[in-house]
C-alpha cells in the first residue's frame, strides 16, 4: 500500500468514526438533556408573547443573511453615512452660538453649576472659557456657524443642526457605546448591524456594512462600537482600510489563481452542503453564503475601494489623496460604496478629544487643525451626494459621544498649559442631513453659556429612533428575540425627532 | 378628605364578597352529592359550609352597603347589585335553617341561591371592571376605539379630536357612567363642567387653579394625585395640551385655529397629526391607490436574474427594483418587468447599458415615480419613451448623453419634480431656458466645487492672533 492509500484509508476510518459517534448513547443522553431543556423554556419564554403589530421584525434567514429586505413602511433613505468624530468636538467652537459665554470668560464658574455635578477632569472651581471661533449666520436659514468650517457654513441650507444632545456617559468608550448601540455596556449590536439585519443589502458583492476609521487611531470603545452583539455575526461591521489593501489578505496567495480559488471553495461548500443535509442547522447555509460572498468580494472591494478612478476633481473637491488613511479619503470611499448599493458606511475619525493638555488638544490651536482635516470632506460628501441625486435617498449624520464644557479643564485643580474644555455629557450639537432631513433648520436650544438644555432634549435613543424611522423602521417595533424577550436599539425610550423631517 | 369608619369597613367588600361566593356554591355542591348514598357522609359538612357562607354573606352585604352610599358608583346598576346581593343573604339564612330542619324545600332554595351567586357576581363585576368586561374582547378586538389620524391639526375640533382621547384614554376608566369616582364623570361636556364631590374641577381661563390639573400636577406619591400610581399617566404632552385648553376658555365646539396657540403649544399640536404612528410626516414617491400583490412568479424570474426585487414596505404591493449587480443586461431582463409594471414604481438601472429601445419597454410601466438613469446609454431619442411615464417625479439622468433638446421634451410630465443633469451633454448656459421650460421641476446641474481656501493648508500650532 503506498503513503497515499494508507492515508486515505486512515481518514475514510476516521470519518465514520466521527459519524457513528452521533448514534452513541453518550451522545444521545448529551444532546437530548440540553435539548428537552431548551424545548421547555422555549416554550416557557414564548408565553411572554412577542411584538404583535402589523409589522413584525424580520425573520433571520440563514441562507441569504444579506438579501434585501423591506422596511416597515415606505422609507426615505436607503443608505446611511454615519460620521463619527471620536474623542468629542467642542460644540461651542464649532455650532453652538454663545456671546454670554464670552462675557464671562476668565470669570469663576458659578457654584450652582457644579453642584451634584460629576465632571471627568475638571476638580475645584474651574474658570468659564468663551468661544474661541468666530461666528457668523450663513445661508438663506441663517444658521450660526463658526469660522472653523468655512466650508461646512457654505451648505448650511441642506442640514439640520441638532443642538440639544444629551447623553448620561461623560467617558469616551461608554458614551460612544451609548450612541452607537443604545447601551453604555458592551454587547448590544450597533446600528449598522441593526440596519443591515433589517433590510439586508442591495448589493450582494460587498459588504452590507462597511467600517472606515482614520485620525490615527481607532475609537476608545474599540470594535464593539459596530459589533453585531446578539444579532447574527454576519450583520457586524466590516472594517476596510483606506490605505493598501482595503481588507487583509483579500488577494489570493501567490501559486493560488482565482480558478483553483473557485474549485476549493465549490469543494467546500459541497461538503457543507452535505453536512447541512445531516444536520440542518442552518448556521452552515450561512457559512456557504459567506464562501461565496468573499469570493465574490475579492474582485468587488478592491475595485469600488479605489479611489484612483475618480477624476482628479472630484479628489481635489474632497481634499482626498490615494494611498494615505485620511479622513478625506475615507468620506470619497463612503460616496463610492454608497452608489454602489452599501447600506451603511461608519466612519470614525480620531483626535477630537480637547482638553488643554497640549497644543494638539486646544480649542484654539488643535481643533482648528482637526477642522480643517473634515471640513472640506464633508462639504464636499454632501454636495457630490446632491448633484449625483443621492442625497434624498441617503442619511448623513455627524456628531461625537457627547460635548465639552463650557469651563475651561483644569486638570487635578490647576492651571493648564492651553485652553482645553473638559467632557460635557449635558448639551452638544449634531448634524443631519440627507434622507428625508428637512436642510436649513435647527432643532432644540441650550442656555446662554451652552451648559444645560432648555428646549428640545434629544437623546442617543432619539437619534436612533429618527434614523431608523428613515429607513421605514417603527423603532418600538422593530425588535430581535434573544434570552427570551425582544430586544429594540432603542431600548424602552426614543421619540423620532419630527421637527426635522421634510 | 376624613376616611369615615364606615366608608373604611366598606372598602374591604371587594375581599369579603369571594367567601360567599366560595362557601355556598361549595355548600350546594356538597348538598347535591350528600343526597347520594355514598356521599351521605357530607350531609353534616352542608351544614357547616351553609352557616359559614351565610355569616360571610351577611357580611359581605354590610360592607357592599357601606360601600354602595360612598356613591362612587353608577345608581341603577349598584341598585341591582344591592338587592341581589341581600337576596342572597337572606336565601342563604332561609336554607341554612331549612336543612338543620332537614325539611326537603332546600333543594329549592339552594337552587335559587346559586343562580343569585352568579347573578351577583357579574353584576358586581360589571361595576369593577366596567359593564362590557366579560364580553370585550370577543366583540371588539381592538380595546381601543380607532381615531382617526388627524389630517390638519388646525381644522380639528379641539375638545373632540385633542382633549376628549387623552381623557378618554387615562380618566374614563374611573369617572364615566358606570363608575364615578369622587362623583365626578369626564365623559362629557356637560360632566366636566359639573365637576364632582369637592365641587368644579375646571375653572375657564385659569388653569392652574383648576382641580383637575393641580391634581395631575401632585407628586405621584401623593394621596389625591390623579391618576392614581398604579394606573397609567398622563404625559407631559397631555398635560400641557389640557391646561392650555382650559386656559383658552374650555371650549367645547371650537376648532385649534380659532384659539391662540403659544409657542410652546404649536410642536405639540402638530405632533397630534401623526400620532397615531411613528411613521414620517412627508409622502414618499408611491401612489395612494392600493395594487393588487405582484405575481411571484415574475418576481422570482428577475431575481434570478440577479435583480433585485423587494416591495417598498411590508404595507405595500408597489415594487423598488435595483439593477446594481445585473451582468450582461439584455432587452429581454426589460421585458421581465412588463409583467410587474402596475407595482412597479422605484427603478434604478445607474451605470447599466439601458438604451433608449429598452427606455420604449419601460414606458409601458406607467405607475414609475423614481427613475435612475444615471451613467447609461440614453440619448434624446429616449425622450420620447420619457414622456410617457406620466407619474414621473425623479429622474437622475447624471452622466447621460442627454442634451437640451431631449429635456425640452419633459415638459408634458406634470408631477415632475428633480430632475439630475450633472456631468450630462446639457450645456451650461442653456441651463437658464431649461428652468424657465420646467418651472415646477427642480433642475439640479451639479458641478458644485468646494475651493480651495488659504486656511485649508495652514497648520496651526500656536493661537490665531
Amino acid at each position: 500500500m503506498t503513503q497515499k492509500e494508507l492515508n486515505n484509508e486512515r481518514l475514510a476510518t476516521e470519518a465514520k468514526q466521527k459519524e457513528l459517534q452521533f448514534f452513541t448513547r453518550r451522545h444521545f443522553l448529551k444532546e437530548s438533556a440540553m435539548g428537552f431543556g431548551a424545548l421547555a423554556l422555549g416554550s416557557l419564554l414564548g408565553s411572554c408573547g412577542n411584538n404583535m403589530g402589523m409589522a413584525s421584525s424580520p425573520v433571520f434567514d440563514a441562507a441569504h443573511p444579506l438579501a434585501p429586505r423591506m422596511p416597515f413602511f415606505p422609507a426615505k433613505a436607503r443608505s446611511v453615512i454615519y460620521l463619527h468624530m471620536a474623542g468629542a468636538p467642542s460644540q461651542l467652537e464649532l455650532f453652538d452660538y454663545k456671546p454670554e459665554l464670552a462675557k464671562l470668560n476668565g470669570q469663576d464658574c458659578p457654584p450652582s453649576l457644579l453642584e451634584g455635578k460629576k465632571f471627568a477632569f475638571i476638580r475645584g472651581v474651574p474658570k468659564m472659557l468663551g468661544p474661541q471661533a468666530n461666528f457668523k449666520q450663513h445661508g438663506k436659514s441663517g444658521l450660526w456657524v463658526s469660522d472653523y468650517l468655512p466650508h461646512f457654513s457654505t451648505i448650511v441650507d441642506d442640514v439640520s443642526i441638532i443642538k440639544s444632545v444629551t447623553t448620561d456617559q461623560f467617558n469616551h468608550a461608554p458614551a460612544q457605546l451609548l450612541m452607537h448601540t443604545g447601551s453604555a455596556r458592551l454587547g448590544r449590536p450597533s446600528i449598522g448591524s441593526w440596519v443591515t439585519y433589517g433590510l439586508g443589502t442591495e448589493n450582494q458583492n460587498l459588504p452590507g456594512f462597511v467600517v472606515l476609521t482614520s485620525g490615527g487611531n481607532n475609537p476608545d470603545a474599540g470594535k464593539s462600537v459596530w459589533g453585531s452583539g446578539f444579532l447574527p455575526s454576519v450583520y457586524q461591521g466590516v472594517q476596510c482600510r483606506s490605505e493598501g489593501d482595503p481588507v487583509l489578505f483579500i488577494n489570493d496567495p501567490q501559486g493560488m489563481d482565482r480558478d483553483l480559488r473557485k474549485a476549493s471553495i465549490d469543494a467546500i461548500n459541497k461538503v457543507n452542503q452535505e453536512q447541512y443535509k445531516e444536520f440542518n442547522d442552518p448556521e452552515i447555509l450561512s457559512r456557504i453564503s459567506q464562501y461565496e460572498m468573499a469570493y465574490k468580494m475579492q474582485i468587488s472591494v478592491p475595485e469600488v475601494m479605489n479611489i484612483n478612478d475618480e477624476p482628479e476633481y472630484i479628489r481635489e473637491m474632497y481634499g482626498a489623496q490615494p494611498g494615505k488613511g485620511s479622513f478625506a479619503n475615507n468620506v470619497l470611499l463612503a460616496r463610492k460604496l454608497v452608489e454602489k448599493g452599501v447600506r451603511f458606511v461608519q466612519l470614525f475619525d480620531w483626535g477630537w478629544d480637547t482638553h488643554g493638555t497640549s497644543a494638539d488638544g486646544a480649542v484654539d490651536i488643535g481643533l482648528i487643525n482637526k477642522c480643517r482635516q473634515v471640513d472640506k470632506a464633508m462639504t464636499a460628501l454632501i454636495l457630490d451626494l446632491k448633484q449625483r441625486g443621492l442625497l434624498d435617498e441617503t442619511l448623513v449624520i455627524w456628531g461625537g459621544e457627547f460635548g465639552r464644557t463650557p469651563m475651561q479643564e483644569n486638570r487635578d485643580g490647576k492651571e493648564m498649559p492651553f485652553k482645553g474644555r473638559d467632557h460635557h455629557a449635558e448639551a452638544f450639537s449634531m448634524w443631519m442631513a440627507g434622507g428625508g432631513i428637512k436642510g436649513g433648520t435647527t432643532y432644540g436650544e441650550t442656555d446662554e453659556i451652552g451648559y444645560s438644555i432648555t428646549s428640545g432634549k434629544t437623546e442617543a435613543f432619539d437619534i436612533q429612533a429618527t434614523i431608523l424611522n428613515q429607513l421605514g423602521f417603527d423603532h418600538e417595533k422593530f425588535t430581535y428575540d434573544f434570552q427570551g424577550r425582544p430586544f429594540r436599539l432603542t431600548d424602552v425610550s426614543g421619540k423620532v425627532i419630527t421637527d426635522i423631517l421634510a | 378628605m376624613v376616611l369615615t369608619v364606615s366608608e373604611f369597613l366598606g372598602r374591604f367588600h371587594p375581599v369579603l364578597v369571594h367567601l360567599p361566593i366560595g362557601i355556598l356554591l361549595m355548600a350546594a355542591v356538597f348538598y347535591v352529592l350528600s343526597l347520594r348514598e355514598q356521599y351521605k357522609a357530607l350531609h353534616q359538612a352542608t351544614t357547616v359550609a351553609l352557616l359559614l357562607g351565610m355569616l360571610s354573606a351577611i357580611g359581605s352585604s354590610i360592607s357592599g352597603y357601606l360601600l354602595s352610599i360612598s356613591g362612587d358608583y353608577e345608581a341603577d346598576m349598584v341598585s341591582t347589585h344591592k338587592w341581589m346581593g341581600f337576596a342572597v343573604a337572606a336565601v342563604a339564612v332561609v336554607s341554612y335553617f331549612l336543612h338543620t330542619k332537614k325539611n326537603n324545600a332546600v333543594k329549592w332554595t339552594i337552587g335559587l341561591m346559586t343562580l343569585l351567586i352568579f347573578i351577583t357576581g357579574h353584576t358586581g363585576g360589571s361595576l369593577t371592571h366596567g359593564s362590557d368586561y366579560l364580553t370585550k374582547s370577543i366583540t371588539t378586538p381592538a380595546a381601543k376605539t380607532e381615531r382617526k389620524p388627524i389630517a390638519n391639526v388646525q381644522e380639528a375640533v379641539v375638545y373632540k379630536d385633542v382633549v376628549q382621547p387623552i381623557l378618554e384614554e387615562k380618566c374614563y376608566s374611573c369617572h364615566n357612567a358606570a363608575k364615578q369616582k369622587g362623583k365626578l364623570r369626564l365623559d362629557g361636556p356637560e360632566w366636566i363642567s359639573k365637576g364632582g364631590k369637592q365641587g368644579e374641577v375646571v375653572i375657564s381661563r385659569n388653569a392652574d387653579e383648576s382641580e383637575l390639573i393641580k391634581r395631575l400636577l401632585l407628586p405621584k406619591q401623593h394621596e389625591d394625585h390623579m391618576p392614581p400610581k398604579e394606573k397609567p399617566q398622563l404625559n407631559e404632552k397631555e398635560i400641557a395640551l389640557l391646561h392650555w385648553w382650559i386656559n383658552s376658555g374650555l371650549s367645547f365646539d371650537k376648532k385649534v385655529k380659532d384659539l391662540a396657540q403659544p409657542e410652546k403649544i404649536k410642536p405639540l399640536l402638530l405632533s397630534l397629526q401623526s400620532a397615531v404612528s411613528n411613521e414620517i410626516k412627508t409622502k414618499p414617491q408611491i401612489p395612494d391607490a392600493a395594487v393588487e400583490q405582484a405575481d411571484a412568479a415574475a418576481i422570482k424570474k428577475l431575481t434570478d436574474r440577479g435583480v433585485v426585487v423587494l416591495p417598498v414596505a411590508q404595507n405595500s404591493n408597489y415594487l423598488l427594483v435595483n439593477f446594481v449587480t445585473v451582468q450582461g443586461l439584455s432587452e429581454g431582463d426589460i421585458k421581465l418587468l412588463l409583467s410587474v409594471k402596475k407595482q412597479l414604481v422605484w427603478v434604478k438601472f445607474a451605470n447599466q447599458p439601458v438604451n433608449d429601445a429598452m427606455l420604449a419597454i419601460l414606458a409601458e410601466c406607467k405607475a414609475i415615480t423614481r427613475l435612475d438613469i444615471s451613467y447609461t446609454k440614453i440619448t434624446d431619442k429616449g425622450f420620447v419613451h420619457l414622456q410617457q411615464l406620466p407619474k414621473l417625479q425623479t429622474l437622475n439622468l447624471v452622466g447621460t448623453a442627454v442634451t437640451t433638446n431631449g429635456l425640452m421634451q419633459l415638459k408634458n410630465n406634470q408631477n415632475l419634480q428633480a430632475v439630475y443633469i450633472y456631468q450630462s451633454a446639457v450645456p451650461k448656459k442653456d441651463y437658464a431656458a431649461l428652468k424657465t421650460a420646467l418651472p415646477k421641476t427642480t433642475i439640479d446641474t451639479g458641478g458644485y466645487t468646494v475651493p480651495m481656501l488659504q486656511s485649508d493648508t495652514t497648520v496651526f500650532t500656536k493661537p490665531k492672533a
